[in-house]
């Protein structure tokens, strides 16, 4: 099979993929205690007529069979229409669009802080193979990896807002200080600090293992040895010859960790209340307000969807001994 | 399943030449000694067990047993961990909370165990269109954003149950343990000793269960090992986000009691959360040590 056979079929999966997955929103949703309209009445003061019960539901298409409801939804989300919350009445598309720069920052600071320290630290420990300097650093991964995410958070929002004070503990600034420029970007960063560190322990150790045993594998190919044999100063074996090709499955990692830092970030959030988007939903879903929780999901589930899709591609391509079937 | 992501298989024909089943449970056993992190892990996991287990035995209080008077102390001799706010001892909870938060982690393993070996046996095994059929379904449920679709399927139930969590985790967590077992049984059912059986009459599926499913024994085991504590923490996490059953007093449901009185009690989070920690890093500890020690091709 071709490359092009390969991203068109990965394609191909991916349609029936995003159906069945909105099919499923839509049941779940639907399955829901609470129907739609006595939410909206809920919210408003007046017990509204029948006549406007009727008309409301009318409105939203839920005198309609369940699943000519469901392809309304489908055809709207299509076209872009996202709906609007029944408890704030807001469109969905500026809720999530308010909120999605949030979530892409502390994911961006996430990885970018992550990738750096867990491919240096790789490359050190696979080269020192077996020293006290690998081994400490392989059993802290152990340990970042065995670390509720949620509970280090709060624990850290013990320690280092509550008691100690440096830290902000919600938020993303301070609320009624007037600062400088400076100052307001200095007070961002500091609200920054520990949600980040929260979400980069837990990534940084897998990031760091996968690292350090892709670099061990590299390290122990015959090419390498040809490399030493020409007499090639260590720094240039390591760095040109083995790095290369055991970044390899790092790079294609990244696709895949939009899920997982996606749902870091839910947690994350919810813990700092960091306006975000997994908070969002988090909320959504606590507030039972459906037809933004149902949108949001389904560009949750798309982020994620193409992050795979990139990924899968990327490795295709970087590396051609993978079998594609 | 996050777990899942850590380890990458690597697609290679595997050795199937195996010395007897003693002396390799022997080879294993001496191995495993040699890591002293892998029996740090195992010690804390049978620790777990055992607490569990022997949860009535162990605990000194009953934790349902509300001590007036005696709300929201401090750790001290008499409550190891401190009491809760209505003055329940957060030691045997946490004890009692080990028999939960093992139980979300078993159960949903298992259910991932049945789920995901029956597909790659059967994929593996059969090939052609099967295979193409399971593995298009196994790459569909992958890419399936599995925290959301927990907190939409916990939060349509009006009462939530622990087994619900238990079931939908399971029934999303499988597809790694799939594509592991088919990749396994696409290499072994090639082998000659395969070869003989079915010239001898063997029908397929003795020759599933009793030929190829025994040599990836260890493989299944290790994952099995990796996967237990990521349930449990999804399960807390889960519980943490608002969607947890507060009648099933998992470590995650304890952590969550304390968030409140976080300046007040820290201790009614702490200790849960250390609990969970512990478990965890004893699993991981051991499926590590587990995986070198069988010499299972995994990456990472």
């Amino acid at each position: 099979m071709t490359l092009r056979t390969y991203i068109v079929r990965r394609l191909l999966v991916l349609v029936p993929t995003l159906f069945l997955i909105t099919l499923i929103i839509f049941v779940l949703i639907r399955l829901a205690p609470g129907d739609p309209v006595t939410i909206l009445i809920y919210s408003s003061r007046k017990q509204p007529s029948p006549e406007i019960i009727e008309a409301l539901k009318k409105e939203l298409g839920l005198d309609q069979p369940i699943p000519m409801q469901y392809l309304l939804w489908l055809g709207k989300l299509l076209r872009g229409d996202l709906g609007y919350s029944y408890v704030s009445f807001q469109p969905v598309s500026e809720m999530i669009a308010i909120r999605i720069g949030r979530t892409l920052e502390l994911m961006l600071v996430a990885e970018v802080v992550s990738v750096g320290l867990a491919v240096v630290l790789g490359v050190i420990c696979a080269v020192k193979h077996h020293s006290l300097t690998d081994a400490v650093f392989s059993l802290g991964a152990l340990i970042g990896y065995s670390i509720p995410s949620f509970w280090i958070g709060l624990m850290a929002l013990l320690v280092f807002s509550l008691r100690l004070g440096l830290l902000p503990s919600f938020g993303v600034q301070t609320k009624g200080v007037s600062f400088s420029l400076f100052g307001l970007w200095f007070d961002h960063l500091k609200h920054l600090i520990l949600p980040a560190a929260v979400l980069i322990i837990g990534y940084i150790a897998y990031l760091f293992r996968l690292v350090r045993s892709s670099m061990l594998e590299v390290l122990r190919q015959d090419y390498i040895l040809t490399a030493r044999a020409k007499g090639l100063k260590e720094r240039i074996v390591i760095y040109k010859h083995a790095l290369r090709n055991a970044l390899l499955p790092v790079v294609t990692y990244e696709g895949y960790s939009i899920g997982f830092l996606l749902g870091g970030a839910a947690i994350v959030e919810t813990v700092f209340s960091w306006p975000g988007l997994g908070k969002f939903a988090v909320d959504l879903a606590l507030r039972r307000d459906y037809p933004p929780l149902m949108a949001l999901s389904v560009v949750i589930a798309l982020m994620v969807l193409l992050g795979n899709l990139c990924a899968d591609i990327a490795y295709a391509i970087v590396d051609p001994r993978i079998r594609y079937d | 399943m996050v777990s899942r992501l850590s380890v990458e298989l690597k697609e290679e024909t595997k050795e199937v030449h195996r010395p007897s089943k003693a002396s390799r449970l022997y080879v294993t056993l001496r191995k495993l000694k040699k890591s002293r992190l892998a029996l740090v892990g195992s010690a804390i996991t049978l620790l777990a067990i055992t607490f569990a287990l022997l949860a009535p035995v162990i605990a000194p209080h009953n934790p349902q047993q509300m001590f007036y008077g005696e709300e929201m102390l401090p750790p001290s001799s008499k409550f190891l961990f401190g009491t809760d706010t209505g003055g329940r001892d957060v030691f045997s909870w946490v004890i009692w909370g080990a028999r939960v938060s093992l139980y979300v982690g078993f159960a949903a393993v298992a259910i991932e165990l049945l789920i995901g070996c029956s597909i790659g046996m059967i994929a593996g095994y059969f090939g052609g269109i099967t295979d193409e059929i399971l593995m298009r379904l196994t790459d569909i449920v992958t890419n399936f954003p599995e925290l959301l679709l927990l907190v939409l399927a916990v939060s349509v139930f009006k009462a939530t149950s622990i087994h619900i969590i238990v079931l939908v985790m399971g029934l999303l967590g499988w597809p790694f343990m799939a594509r592991v077992v088919r990749s396994e049984f696409l290499s072994i059912r090639e082998t000659t000793f395969v070869e003989a059986a079915r010239s001898m009459g063997a029908g397929s599926w003795r020759i599933i269960l009793r030929h190829i499913l025994p040599n990836i024994l260890s493989t299944i085991i290790v994952l099995v090992t990796i996967d237990i504590p990521s349930y449990i923490f999804w399960e807390s996490a889960l519980t943490f986000l608002g969607f947890g059953d507060p009648l099933s007093p998992s470590w995650g449901v304890l952590i969550d009691r304390g968030t409140s009185y976080l300046t007040a009690a820290w201790w009614i989070t702490a200790f849960p959360g250390l609990a969970l920690f512990f478990t965890s890093l004893g699993f991981n500890l051991f499926g590590d040590g587990l995986r070198d020690a069988l010499d299972v091709k995994t990456s990472v």
